[in-house]
Parts: structure tokens; sequence; C-alpha cells
């Protein structure tokens, strides 16, 4: 799989079982313009389908990460506005990795300013790491627009009031990476900032060695229970649990162990498919 | 109140405190099926005590708890049968939140608290730590998959790093520090040989306050995890008034009012 010449706006590449999915538009924050919005959902899409990637690692070319919509840009291309409003209006966004279905582990590694609708990207990562310079902020109501998504998702996996204070502080305050790490926002704060590619694929490639399938169901089962009551979310976690009996990485993993090697697991075969291990025999 | 005799549990009564320890350390506290049969009747019992007002979860060894014992499930011949049939007809019983125990659960995390040792993190009120307690689940890393223990976790403490401990396994340890700093747990015991008594003391304050209060309390805060907000709060306040008249709301006044201990009814645990 080679990305070159097929984006314009991101770099999409694999480097080992690490795939990789960065912004590339530094000139304007990593803003995203229509070209951006198609791109994203292609590079889901490509790197979700490889099978040689075993996990995504998400982050932005230059100072920012990511800072929501290319404003600027939108105003001039009325068409590509109205589709996003479309999609916003009908809750059809496909910006991130969960709005894309993508089941595999993805990585956020925040490598500067991550502002408005950047923090969807944040939001909708399993795992977050950052820079120690990067900061975090949300200016839509400084510029007269509504926090939704994003501080949604937010709310749901951190604690509310620093969730509430950024999207009602806008653009006048920033959380720094130190501070998110205390909230449990991030896990990780990466010093000096320029280590932060080498600290992701090192994540990235340790993760890598867990079994793919345990990891879809796993991640399945977690974020569906941000959508249910907790008897109701641990019933269906319960399913995604039972099944993946019977698949062979079940059996391989603890052959591994007791043979002091590493497990050799089974790829996953397609974007969304079964976790069971009766339906590939 | 006399308990029933233990294999791989040992249950007792200290002052106002029960206490549930897992006692397989040879395994690591791994639970094996005759382990899990005997959870099921040991919260059930410290619940019936009259005597006991919160009960404190805690490990025999260097480890509070591992899992499942996979060796013994898979080798005893229907263990795994069993195991199997009762998560998929979701029909647990081994922690207190399954047993629907409502008096106040403290778990004493004392050493290694890998995969399935959450369940017990997830479904107490209260967690405590010695300082070289250590946090990690490995399930992904055999080939298992994470579910139940981790979505418990994911409502009581930020998201992110039950998802990072879910999907590195084993990988990468939590420190009781950072567990404290992320809020799983509220305090470190350092040194850690002090766990047991601080968590003694722990509940001994605990057990201090109205037990009835105590109930529709812990009802009204564990039935808010299955409801949205306005639902739960609506649920809450059934709970808040079905303890108006109750004689401890008379009591508790009138002993702050008189600088004593308040004396509590002890109500029928059923």
């Amino acid at each position: 799989m080679s990305g070159a010449g097929r984006y314009e706006t991101l770099i999409v590449e694999r480097r080992g079982a690490v795939g990789w999915l960065e912004f590339d538009r530094p000139d304007v924050g990593n803003a995203m313009n229509a070209v951006m919005f198609e791109e994203i959902e292609r590079a889901w899409a490509e790197l979700d389908a490889d099978p040689a990637v075993r996990v995504i690692v998400n982050t932005g070319a230059g100072k920012t990460f990511q800072t929501g919509l290319d404003v600027v840009e939108l105003s001039r291309d009325p068409a590509a506005l109205r589709e996003q409003s479309r999609r916003t209006k009908r809750a059809e966004l496909r910006l991130t990795a969960w709005h894309n279905r993508v089941w595999k582990p993805v990585i956020a590694a925040v490598n500067g300013v991550c502002a408005g609708g950047g923090l969807h990207f944040v939001a909708d990562a399993d795992i977050v790491i950052a820079a120690s310079d990067a900061t975090f902020l949300d200016p839509h109501v400084s510029i007269g627009q509504v926090t939704a998504y994003e501080a949604i998702a937010l709310v749901r996996k951190s604690p509310m009031e620093a969730i509430m204070r950024m999207a009602l502080t806008g653009r006048h305050e920033r959380l720094s990476a130190a501070r998110a790490y205390e909230l449990g926002i991030l896990s990780q704060v990466v010093e000096p900032p320029g280590r932060l590619g080498a600290e992701a694929m090192t994540l990235a490639e340790t993760i890598a060695r867990n079994s793919p399938a345990a990891m879809r169901a796993t991640k399945k089962a977690l974020w569906g229970a941000l959508e249910l009551g907790l008897t109701d979310a641990c019933r269906a976690g319960a399913g995604e649990l039972t099944a993946m009996w019977g698949h062979p990485d079940q059996e391989e993993g603890p052959r591994a162990f007791v043979d002091r090697r590493e497990a050799s697991w089974l790829p996953l075969e397609g974007p969304s498919g079964d976790n069971s291990g009766k339906d590939r025999s | 109140m006399k308990y029933s005799s233990f294999d791989c549990l040992i249950v007792e009564r200290r002052g106002p405190v029960g206490w549930l320890i897992n006692n397989r350390p040879e395994q690591l506290n791994a639970m094996s099926a005759h382990m899990r049969d005997e959870f099921a009747v040991a919260w059930k019992e410290l619940d019936a005590d009259p005597d006991v007002r919160v009960i404190v979860h805690t490990g025999e060894g260097r480890a509070f708890q591992t899992g499942v014992d996979v060796a013994e499930i898979a080798t005893d011949g229907q263990g795994m049968q069993r195991y199997r049939q009762s998560v998929e007809d979701w029909d647990l019983h081994f922690t207190a939140w399954q047993q629907e125990v409502w008096k106040p659960v403290i778990t004493a995390v004392n050493g290694i608290c890998a995969g399935g040792a959450f369940h017990w993190v997830a479904d107490a009120d209260i967690v405590i730590a010695a300082s070289d307690a250590q946090f990690f689940d490995p399930h992904v890393s055999v080939g298992q998959v994470v579910a139940i223990e981790a979505i418990g976790l994911l409502r009581k403490m930020p998201v992110e790093a039950v998802m990072r401990m879910a999907f590195v396994g084993k990988y990468e340890r939590i420190s009781a520090h950072r567990a404290y700093e992320l809020g799983m747990i509220s305090q470190v015991v350092d040194p850690p040989g002090e766990l047991r008594d601080e968590a003694q003391a722990l509940a001994e304050k605990i057990a201090r306050n109205s037990p009835a209060a105590m109930r529709a309390t812990k009802k009204a805060l564990w039935g808010a995890l299955e409801l949205g907000l306005t639902d739960a709060c609506r649920a809450g306040a059934g709970e808040l008034v079905s303890m108006w008249g109750h004689p401890d709301q008379e009591e508790g006044p009138r002993a702050f009012a008189e600088r004593r201990d308040p004396r509590w009814q002890v109500d029928d645990p059923t």
C-alpha cells in the first residue's frame, strides 16, 4: 500500500504493522476543507481494509494537530459547506475512525494545537498521547458557534467539569497537555515534543502484538457500552465476549505464552467481518 | 452469625466490618469454579449478617486477584462449559454488584490486579490499594476479549485510561499512584503492609453512618449508571423519598445536637 500521490491533504502510509493518517495542510492549521472531507473518509476505509495494518496512528504535520473546519475556504465553496451542514444535521459525519466504524485500535498523537473540530479526533480515538507543548481549546462559542458532538463524546470519557469549562471559555483559555494527562483525557505526554512520532510508533507496535480479533471485539464492546445503561451494556458486552469463543487466537494465545514465543495471530479479514472463528473455517 | 466454611476464601467479621479475602495465594487468587461458587455464598452471607455494616474485599499473598483460573477451569471436565454458559446467560454471581449487596463494599487491592480482577474494582463502591499494587489487563495478549469488567470501569473513571489498558494488554502496567490520579482508587497505602489496617479504619468510619441511608444512597447511585441523567434523577428521588419517616432521620440530627454517636436502626437487609 502506498499513499503517495493519491492524497492531497493527508499523508497516508503504512510502516510495519502501523497505519499512519496524518493531516497535511500545515499552512492552515491542518483545517478541513472539502478535499480533506472526501480524503479522510477514504483514508480510514483504506487503512481499515489493509490486513497488514494492525493499529492506526492519527497525527498532524507541522505545529498544529487539527483546528476544525477551514471556514475561510468553505465560505468560497457553498456546495461543500452545504454537504457538511447536511451531514452535521443528520449526525452523519464521516470524519473520525468512530464515524467510519473503524474497529482497529486508533491512537491520536496530538502534535500541537488541537482546536474546535479537531477535538473530534481526540474524543473518538481509543488512546490519546500528546507532545508536551500540545494545547487544547474549543473556540466555537467565541465565534457564535455551538459545541456539540466533540464535547458530548468527551463528556462520556473524561471529567465533565473540564470539558464544560473548555466549551464555555472558548478561545480565551487553553488546556495544557500536562493538565489533560492529569484529567485522564490522555495517557502519555511526550517530552521533548519532537519524540512524539517515535513514541506513537513504539506504542502502536506494542499494541500490534495483541490479537487483532480480540481487540476488535474488545473495541466493539467498550464503545458499544457508551450507548447503554450499565446492565444492558454488560449483557451486550457478554455477546462480544462469547462471539470470540472458538476463534483460533484463543488457543494460540495461551500456547504461545507457554512456549515463550510471540503469538501468531490470525489477521483480520475485512473491515467489518464477523469475529467468530466458525465463520472462517 | 456463623458463616459457612470456605476453601478458597476467608470470610470473617471484625467489629462492624465483614472481611472477604481471596485465599488461593499459590494461584495468585485466580478464580476456580469452586471459588466462584463460594463467592456467591459469601457475599450473600455477609449481606445477611446484621452485625456487618461494611464489607472489605482483599487478597492473600502477593496478588489481589488475577481473573479466571483458566488451567483449572479447562481441565476439570465441566468447568469451562459452566463458565461459558454463565456468561452467555448473563448469570454471574461473583461480585457484590452481581449479588445485589447494598451494604458499602471496599476493595483493598493488595498487589497484582490483572484481567478479570477488575470485576471487583469495577463493582466495588470504594477502592484503595497498597502502594506496590499494579493494574493491567492481559486479555488481548492471549487472544481474549475484554468486556464486562472494563464496561463497569468506563462508567467510573476516565475512559481513555481503560481503553489504553485494554489494548496494550500485558505490555504495560498502571501503578497505584496513577490509578489514584485517575480516580480509579481513592487512597494509596504506604507502606503496603498497612493496607488491611487502613481498610479496617476506613470501613469503621463508614460504619458510623446510617445503614438505611447508605443502602438507599447506594441503590440511587448504582441505579444512575443504568439511565440517562433526567431519568436517573427521577429514580434517585424515589430512593430519597423512600427514607422519609425512617427513624434514622430523627436520630441523626438528635445525636448531632446532643454531641453523641447516633444509634441507627438495623434493618432487615432483605
